[in-house]
């Protein structure tokens, strides 16, 4: 027992970090409340919840510095304001996107929260602000073994009060009845006389403002600025991956649970304090991949994202001038642009047409590519640099490195479907950032400077731009075949009939895990190559490459050019990185117009460039030939039959 | 030989504590077809996901073929010749109608996983997807991407996909569902002609088609067996007469 006790840190210091992971917990719990709420009626992942989180603290700060509220009304009025501020996102976009599928209302709010993060950087900057504590609640008590200050036990009082205070409301009161209903048949609940549109615009101005109250407690507590809420989200992502997003319960004590883990965490082994969430996920998504308070989810939904587009349109002829028409075009550009700039386009576009190979054709949406990308510029970096390898054999290297970690990170996130599996992901993700911001090899902010490009097999000199241009171009064409091939291959089909109905594909016998799975590890290479070649070409390995919103990146490419399209990724490629090229010396209005695609890809332009020009092609045939033989409504097979000797 | 192609003993499944089925032993001679009856939360659909493997059971075993396959795979079930139709057309709505078959007809290539291959190696399935199509009558459509099909010759081109994997048992659940009157008719030839060859398990509510077809009816109520026999057997059943009058069904 004594020995035990020298294990122990000091009482005074395991109760500080104990109540650093409570105050935690106790935005975790109100940030994955709101989520749960908002996603048990709305049915969409508010990707928006932290930049609303920011949003109250930042409001709270306006009004007591600039207009001179006191605290308390504070307290009431941020929540309002930032609530009231959802109610209007809802009436104007959300409500327009319940008919599709879940996906596009994560992606919807994905871009509000760029534009939100990028117009708070915009004006404020990204270094942080604070305000003090109110004065009632200055001060603190010292007790026997730690110090105890009034602000925090007042902050996992009142978030405690509120969680509970939901949870009643939800699940004993009437209106929490017709909530309920709601959230199962909503037509039958209008049946009764309730304005459903109501009850759903205001359940989401509640979860914002929950999210809002998280936001203005911890003001104080944590510097405010920009990115303080794409960083808690990820981990909040996490939280309810692990709890579950159908249950209240789960949300709550998932949240103060996990934020004691992550205290406790931090006194004992302080290296891994910012991961533990991340490795709890992994643990659960192995031992009970529904969550700890989930129930096993249904089958995946059946509609697929898009990929409604049947790329028939053109014919054969045509097709192959227009793809000799872009290698020629792609072999003239470095005497047109920048060869610097024509290869971040390349990079980008295999990038973007490896991302799309699991989303367009596999249906799978994966937050988390940044990862693959990033990992692999640290090791086509690393290998070439410190240990001295060639450039094709630094390629390979990343590939392999990557193909495994596609392989770990693919067996986990298949466990869950949808929006599940765009979060786990992400989440999986952000555990490899944090791994790279800790890992000495890394050199964290600075990366690794200087790669060499060297001379490849030892005989054709990269330094030179122009030969390096058409490496990097060889490269990507030959990554691009290999997905068409993929794509057109016995299994492309296979996994594109589990994309359009993955049932289906089981009762024909397929196992439809292991096509996810390898099409998850094919997509991780093919991003891989394209990772390493940025490290090559930039010579710099950094952090921004792994970073979640290279992961955004490759989603914004594909939807701007077109999901489930081969050329649109490409051409995606070719607006994104000309934007970052052109907008570059505007700062954060990248961020601002980046989101601001989202959000008009989703309200109006869910096919993107290539998938809408095919689609408006097509439907014309379409339409033509639907002229020459109308359909039968019933009788149809009868009709056919009568036929058939 | 066994005679029993399917046969249950004590299929229970539970929801939170409630018990969607319980306690069901069924068995499907060989040959023969089968159907399923009961009124509306009976538990039919669940005793298809669980035979299927859709659904683990809670309790209970499930033979098939002789094996026991209460712990298979469903995507392992399939594959041993038991294949399920679903309610609600299952089809693959972007493909072509001709790569729907194909699709279904691949797996016995086993070249799932050949991604470096070229799709035209598929080309050898064509004849015999264009077999299966003219035996649906869908031939002139074989073209036509799969959701432009109204909905009676979607149900055909189900039937086909399910037919090309060749398999022991077919389940087919609510083969009926949304057809019109003559289209019934022509479904109904169709499960007929598949009996031929084929085991046939069905969930079905249209009473008719049901009299008409099967050669043996199994009556569910409240996730239990409530009678067991031929039509004739089954009508003269007071206990099911009041379950179907009790639910005010058809």
């Amino acid at each position: 027992m004594t020995e035990l006790m020298s294990f122990m840190p000091p009482l005074p210091v395991l109760a500080g970090q104990l109540l650093i992971g409570l105050i935690n917990g106790s935005f975790y719990a109100l940030l994955s409340l709101g989520l749960a709420i908002i996603f048990g009626l709305l049915q969409i992942v508010n990707f928006a919840h932290g930049a609303q989180y920011m949003m109250g603290a930042l409001c709270s700060y306006v009004l007591l510095t600039w207009l001179g509220v006191g605290y308390w009304p504070a307290l009431i009025l941020a929540p309002l304001i930032v609530g009231s501020f959802g109610v209007v996102l809802e009436r104007v976009f959300i409500r327009h996107l319940y008919h599709l599928h879940h996906m596009y209302g994560m992606l919807l709010t994905f871009g509000f929260a760029l534009v939100i993060e990028g117009c708070v950087r915009q004006r404020m900057g990204s270094s942080g602000n604070t305000y003090p504590v109110p004065s009632a609640l200055a001060g603190g008590w010292k007790l026997a073994f730690t110090y105890l200050p009034a602000y925090r036990l007042w902050v996992i009082g009142i978030s405690l009060t509120v969680c509970l205070a939901t949870w009643y409301l939800i699940e004993k009161t009437r209106l929490g009845s017709v909530l309920r209903a709601a959230t199962e048949r909503p037509d039958l609940t209008r049946s009764f006389g309730i304005n459903v549109p109501k009850l759903v615009m205001l359940t989401y101005g509640f979860g914002v403002a929950l999210a809002a109250l998280a936001g203005t407690m911890a003001a104080p507590i944590y510097s405010i600025n920009a990115q303080m809420g794409s960083e808690i989200i990820i981990v909040v992502f996490a939280v309810v991956v692990i709890g579950g997003m159908g249950s209240i319960k789960g949300a709550i004590i998932s949240g103060f649970g996990l934020g004691i883990a992550e205290g406790l965490t931090k006194t004992f082994y302080p290296q891994a304090s910012t991961t533990i969430v991340f490795v709890i996920m992994v643990l659960v998504l192995l031992l009970r991949p529904a969550g700890l308070f989930g129930t096993s989810e249904q089958q995946a939904p059946n509609s697929s994202l898009s990929g409604d587009v049947s790329l028939d349109f053109m014919n054969v002829a045509v097709r192959r001038t227009l793809v000799a028409v872009s290698i020629a075009a792609g072999l003239a550009a470095p005497f047109v642009v920048y060869p610097v700039f024509g290869m971040k386009v390349l990079c980008f576009a295999l990038f973007a047409s490896a991302f799309n190979l699991l989303l367009g054709f596999g249906g799978l949406m994966s937050f988390g590519h940044a990862a693959f990308y990033g990992t692999a510029s640290y090791v086509a970096a690393y290998t070439v640099k410190t240990m001295g390898f060639d450039p094709m054999f630094g390629i390979l290297a990343a590939m392999t490195v990557v193909g495994m970690m596609g392989l770990a990170f693919g067996y986990l996130a298949i466990r869950r479907h949808g929006i599940y599996f765009a979060m786990v992901t992400l989440a999986l993700a952000q555990m490899v950032y944090f791994f790279a911001v800790q890992a000495p090899f890394t050199h964290n902010d600075e990366g690794i400077q200087g790669v060499p490009r060297g001379h490849l097999f030892g005989l054709i000199n990269l330094e030179n731009q122009l030969t390096m241009y058409y490496f990097v171009f060889a490269i990507v064409l030959l990554g691009l075949i290999t997905i068409w091939r993929i794509v057109n291959s016995p299994f492309g089909y296979v996994l594109k009939s589990v994309r359009e109905n993955e049932a289906r594909a089981i009762s024909l016998g397929y196992d439809t895990d292991r096509c996810k799975l390898l099409a998850f590890v094919l997509s991780a290479v093919l991003a891989a190559v394209a990772g390493a070649l940025d490290a090559l070409v930039f010579q710099l390995a950094s952090l921004t490459n792994v970073h979640w919103s290279m992961s955004g990146h490759a989603l914004l490419m594909s939807i701007l050019g077109g999901v489930g399209t081969l050329s649109g990724p490409i051409l995606g490629a070719i607006i994104v990185a000309g934007m970052e090229n052109y907008l570059a010396s505007l700062g954060s209005w990248v961020n601002i117009v980046h989101g601001m695609i989202f959000i008009g890809c989703v309200m109006v332009f869910r096919r993107g460039i290539v998938g809408e020009i095919a689609f408006r092609l097509g439907a014309r045939r379409s339409v033509s030939r639907s002229r020459r033989e109308p359909a039968a409504a019933s009788g149809a097979i009868a009709a056919s039959l009568s036929s058939q000797p | 030989m066994n005679a029993n192609i399917l046969e249950t003993r004590g299929l229970s499944k539970s929801f939170g504590g409630f018990y969607a089925v319980r306690g069901v032993n069924l068995r499907v001679r060989s040959g023969t077809i089968h159907a399923l009856i009961g009124p509306n939360g009976a538990g039919k659909t669940t005793v298809f996901n669980l035979l299927t493997k859709f659904l683990q059971p809670t309790q209970g075993e499930i033979r098939y073929d002789g094996y026991d396959i209460t712990l298979r795979k469903p995507s392992h079930v399939a594959r041993m010749g038991m294949v399920r139709s679903f309610q609600i057309s299952a089809i693959f709505p972007h493909l072509t109608v001709r790569d729907n078959l194909r699709v279904a007809l691949q797996r016995r290539l086993g070249t799932t996983f050949h991604f470096w291959r070229s799709g035209r190696m598929l080309d050898q399935l064509d004849d015999r997807a264009d077999e299966l199509l003219s035996s649906v009558g869908l031939s002139d459509v074989s073209n036509e991407v799969a959701m432009n099909l109204p909905y009676g010759r979607r149900r055909a081109l189900e039937i086909a996909t399910t037919l090309s994997l060749d398999p022991k048992l077919l389940l087919l659940d609510e083969p009926m569902s949304g057809l019109g009157r003559e289209d019934i008719g022509v479904v109904s030839n169709l499960i007929r002609q598949v009996n031929q060859t084929h085991t046939v398990l069905m969930v079905e509510h249209n009473l008719s088609v049901v009299a008409e077809l099967s050669d043996a009816i199994t009556v569910m109520a409240r996730g239990r067996v409530l009678a067991e026999g031929s039509y004739a057997d089954i009508s003269k059943n007071p206990e099911v007469r009041t379950a179907y009058i009790g639910s005010a069904h058809a």
